[in-house]
């Protein structure tokens, strides 16, 4: 799918960087995103995983992005081989319209074909990826996705409402936002549809039967360090933030090079209060005051009695979570905090 | 020495958009006071915001020197006039430092409502007129029509007219010859004792206040103690000279000229255009007639959207009054929108230059309030009180009448847009007067309307009614009693004064719809539902609800993700801080300007 000698020249680049990246085998999660990795061919995906395997000794949880249209059954193996256990594919709908939309075009046929490549090697924790609010999107053409992404019975299911931002496809073909109450209807039909089902949402736009909730991404949400490794990957380590360049060609000529963002430690603050709210169980009050050395209540005083006392915000066993009426619309909240 | 005998004082005096500036360029380069390479398209309107709105605001002198064809050397002081309908007092000072008149008027458009009123405001001064046919190279010219015009309706003899175009300069010379023929030189003694006009004046932040005069009698030297008849302050002449247009020193001012003097005067309440500066050892018995005091007509609060800029808007404003005697303001307090001023401007277009100036030339956020005008409210005890702001207006019980300004309004328009013209008067609670056909195919309505109906949106509506040929000027024509209310608007219940607005009665249900409809668009939805309420006398007249935010998430948030979400959030932050939060209820700083919305299927 990609061109030859670019495949070959970024794995090499990501080979350089990760000798100097100096990360510990210890790694209890792997994540490898970026929407495609399975564009690669079967050989050289077996390459890539060969360079992460070092560290890969005690993974717990090692997870990889698929395009249903281009896994096959070596790819699998390959993927099974080394030691992957868990996969998340971009279903994100099945109305073929929307989904051309997007320059996909999977069917439901392709999609019980991926999901049986994957459990006959023996990856049965699958997660599937669903877009909603997308333009022109009804209810009953939601329904239909939600009810047929149910019918491939996955594990655990993430389902983001469609921004439409600048310099994105949607924007430039002129498409409009779909409106909040639309938006809102969706996906609290989503919230309550998926409950009934067993897959009970343990972050805004993430839901899972019980058990297989992803421990990879609630690293992020409890604001822990992590690494990132190639192109427009991003990390945190001591208090700081790196992002690698987006372009490939650019990461290719110069892999170790990565922006750093120095956090104060007001921002750090900040941001573990606006990723651990994301949590329906909300954040740890113990671990933030043990890693700043000041209480959250301390620190955010008035505001924090505010959103308790109006009620949008609550704490429960040592634990801040937005309320009811406030995780819909915790970025309101958020801003206060700011 | 220039003899004073080769003084030429004019100003040039036109409708909006016919050529004054265009053609002070070409004078200004003709006389070879600017080198073509130096010109930037209309020199004298130096104010940026001029220059963007192609209108001239503050006037200008320059002085120029020029070789006659009777060999003769002459020095013309030209001075800047402002077109627009607002700005007639601006005028009316230019005129007072003049002996002639340039009256520019566009052949392919004829006499526009403002050149007769800026001609008529030229006759009162006693100046020479000299008519001037412009734009004559342009395809639907017509010259002989427009002096024709010129003739019928003002009175004035255009076999003279120099039919010239400013932007190529043909013909230009004429006109220059005719003011060195036509314009009466200055008189004055120059041994009298000193008494020197200000026409202008603005502040320098290094040297102070710098005041511009016309020399009526005597002489201003450098070292020249003087005095400021009216507030009786006294300087010392520091520096003085003329423009050409960079400024020129010199070490002393001329019977007859137009220049500028600087005495590092930092008070700048000391300087009052119009008053008469004299000398304090050789004073002159009395001030020279000043100018007639132009009274706002239009007064709108000025709030800092900062609180903390409060002090900063008051300095703004002071130097703002500095050289515009017209603008007044006095401070204020709203519930809504804390520490502010009332301001008082001669019309809309004032009101939105200042407001510009002071965002643009002194860096502040403002929120404006809903322009009103001043009404008479006659009490039951027989006193009346004077409002202009209807957040004051008393309770209903306690008033017996109101009075309101009324305009009687001039509109020149071609025969194709009379009747929507006139629709759009009566539907301004207009009465017909009179109508007058100028001649084939143009005439003059005049009606009587509330000036409150002319600042809301009447000149757009105009405009876009006549696809832009009708032309207007109005001037206030009294007082009259009108059966008016005031009417309140509320947000969650509660009564936000910055948006009370006195209305007719018969217009408060659509009005208030209207209005109401329009801050359902403007106001964002908050985390809970906000009744939005148009009341009479404690009588909810019109209502709507803004429903509550629903859904106000980020979808996705990786690890990836964090830095561009947080500047997601930080971009909501600043634009929360740019509304005042009124009560619990957060307000853009627009939605204050959402009274003036008129529903249009209800006209």
């Amino acid at each position: 799918m990609y061109h030859k000698e670019t495949v070959e020249q970024w794995l090499s680049a990501i080979r350089k960087e990760m000798e100097h990246a100096c990360i510990p085998d210890t790694l209890e999660t792997i994540y490898i995103g970026g929407g495609t990795p399975t564009a690669l061919e079967a050989e050289q995906l077996d390459d890539l995983l060969f360079l992460i395997d070092p560290y890969a000794k005690h993974v717990q949880e090692y997870t990889i992005e698929i395009n249903p249209e281009t896994l096959d059954a070596t790819k699998a193996a390959v993927l099974r081989i080394h030691g992957i256990n868990r996969a998340s594919i971009g279903f994100q709908s099945s109305d073929h319209n929307l989904l051309s939309l997007m320059g996909r075009n999977h069917t439901m046929e392709t999609m019980h074909t991926c999901m049986h490549l994957l459990r006959r090697v023996g990856i049965t924790n699958i997660s599937l990826d669903l877009m909603y609010s997308l333009p022109g999107q009804s209810m009953a053409q939601l329904q239909q996705s939600l009810f047929d992404a149910l019918s491939l019975k996955p594990t655990h299911m993430s389902l983001y409402s469609l921004t439409i931002e600048e310099n994105t496809v949607f924007k430039k073909k002129g498409y409009e936002h779909l409106d909040e109450d639309s938006e809102a209807d969706m996906y609290e039909w989503i919230v309550e549809t998926l409950h009934a089902k067993g897959y009970h949402q343990y972050e805004v736009s993430n839901f899972a039967l019980d058990g297989y909730w992803s421990r990879h991404n609630i690293g992020y949400w409890q604001y822990d360090d992590f690494i990132g490794i190639g192109a427009g990957a991003s990390g945190k380590e001591n208090g700081s933030r790196y992002d690698h360049v987006r372009s490939v060609q650019a990461y290719i000529k110069d892999p170790c090079n990565r922006q750093l963002i120095p956090l104060s430690m007001e921002d750090q603050m900040f941001e573990s209060l606006m990723m651990g709210i994301r949590m329906k169980e909300g954040m740890d009050l113990a671990v933030f005051e043990k890693r700043f050395g000041e209480s959250f209540e301390h620190h955010y005083g008035t505001v924090l009695a505010g959103m308790l006392e109006q009620g949008y915000m609550e704490i429960v066993d040592g634990r801040l979570r937005a309320s009811e009426k406030g995780y819909e619309i915790m970025n309101s909240l958020l801003v206060e905090f700011l | 020495m220039i003899d004073q005998k080769h003084i030429r004082n004019f100003c040039i005096i036109a409708h909006i958009d016919h050529g004054k500036s265009t053609l002070a360029d070409r004078i200004l380069e003709m006389t070879e006071t600017v080198q073509q390479r130096d010109m930037k398209t209309q020199l004298l309107d130096d104010m940026e915001l001029e220059r963007e709105r192609g209108i001239t605001i503050k006037l200008n002198a320059v002085q120029l020197s020029y070789h006659a064809k009777n060999g003769e050397e002459y020095l013309f002081n030209l001075i800047d006039t402002p077109g627009h309908v607002d700005f007639s007092y601006e005028v009316s000072r230019s005129l007072a430092a003049c002996e002639g008149a340039v009256l520019v008027v566009d052949s392919t458009q004829g006499v526009q409502a403002q050149t007769l009123a800026n001609t008529y405001l030229a006759l009162d001064n006693n100046l020479e007129i000299i008519p001037v046919i412009n734009k004559v190279d342009m395809n639907n010219a017509q010259p002989d029509h427009t002096k024709q015009e010129i003739e019928d309706i003002i009175g004035l003899d255009c076999s003279m007219a120099p039919l010239i175009s400013a932007r190529s300069g043909l013909n230009v010379d004429q006109v220059l010859e005719q003011i060195v023929e036509n314009i009466p030189c200055p008189s004055g003694d120059p041994d009298a004792p000193l008494q020197a006009l200000v026409f202008d004046s603005f502040y320098d932040p290094y040297r102070g206040v710098i005041a511009l005069v016309r020399i009526r009698e005597g002489s201003l030297k450098v070292g020249d103690h003087i005095r400021f008849m009216e507030t009786g302050a006294e300087y010392e002449v520091l520096e003085a000279g003329i423009r050409n247009p960079k400024e020129v020193r010199l070490n002393e001012l001329m019977c007859g000229d137009v220049g500028w003097f600087a005495a590092s005067i930092k008070d700048i309440h000391d300087v009052l255009v119009g008053d008469t500066v004299t000398n304090v050892d050789h004073p002159a018995d009395a001030p020279l007639e000043g100018y007639r005091k132009m009274n706002p007509m239009v007064y709108c609060g000025l709030y800092p959207s900062d609180a903390a800029k409060y002090q900063d808007l008051h300095d703004a404003l002071d130097k703002l009054q500095l050289n515009d005697a017209s603008l007044q303001y006095e401070p204020e307090t709203s519930q809504a929108l804390g520490f502010g001023f009332r301001c008082g401007f001669l019309g809309l277009l004032h009101m939105d230059v200042i407001q510009e100036r002071l965002e643009r030339e002194y860096n502040l956020d403002l929120i404006a309030t809903a322009p009103s005008v001043i009404y008479h409210v006659y009490l039951s005890d027989g006193t009346m009180l004077e409002i202009d702001n209807p957040a004051k207006m008393p309770d209903a019980s306690r008033i017996k009448r109101i009075e309101e300004p009324y305009v009687r309004a001039s509109i020149m328009v071609p025969d194709e847009y009379i009747g929507a013209v006139m629709e759009l008067c009566q539907n301004k609670r207009g009465i017909y007067k009179d109508m007058q056909i100028l001649d084939t195919g143009r005439n003059s309505i005049i009606y009587e309307m509330p000036l409150s109906q002319i600042i809301f949106d009447f000149f757009d509506r105009l405009k876009s009614c006549s696809k832009g040929y009708a032309s207007l000027d109005y001037e206030l024509i009294g007082y009259r009693e009108e059966d008016l209310i005031r009417m309140d608007i509320l947000l969650n219940g509660e009564p936000v004064d910055a948006l009370s607005i006195i209305v007719h009665r018969s217009d408060a249900y659509y009005r208030g719809s209207a209005i109401t409809s329009r801050l359902k668009e403007l106001l964002p939805r908050q985390q809970f539902e906000i009744p939005v309420q148009a009341a009479v006398g404690g009588k909810v007249i019109a209502r709507t609800n803004i429903k509550a935010l629903r859904k106000n998430v980020l979808a996705k948030c990786y690890g990836g993700d964090i830095s561009r979400k947080k500047k997601l959030l930080e971009k909501q932050k600043e634009g929360k801080k740019r509304m005042k939060a009124v009560g619990s209820v957060v307000i853009p700083q627009e939605a204050f300007m959402a009274v003036l919305s008129m529903d249009d299927d209800k006209h």
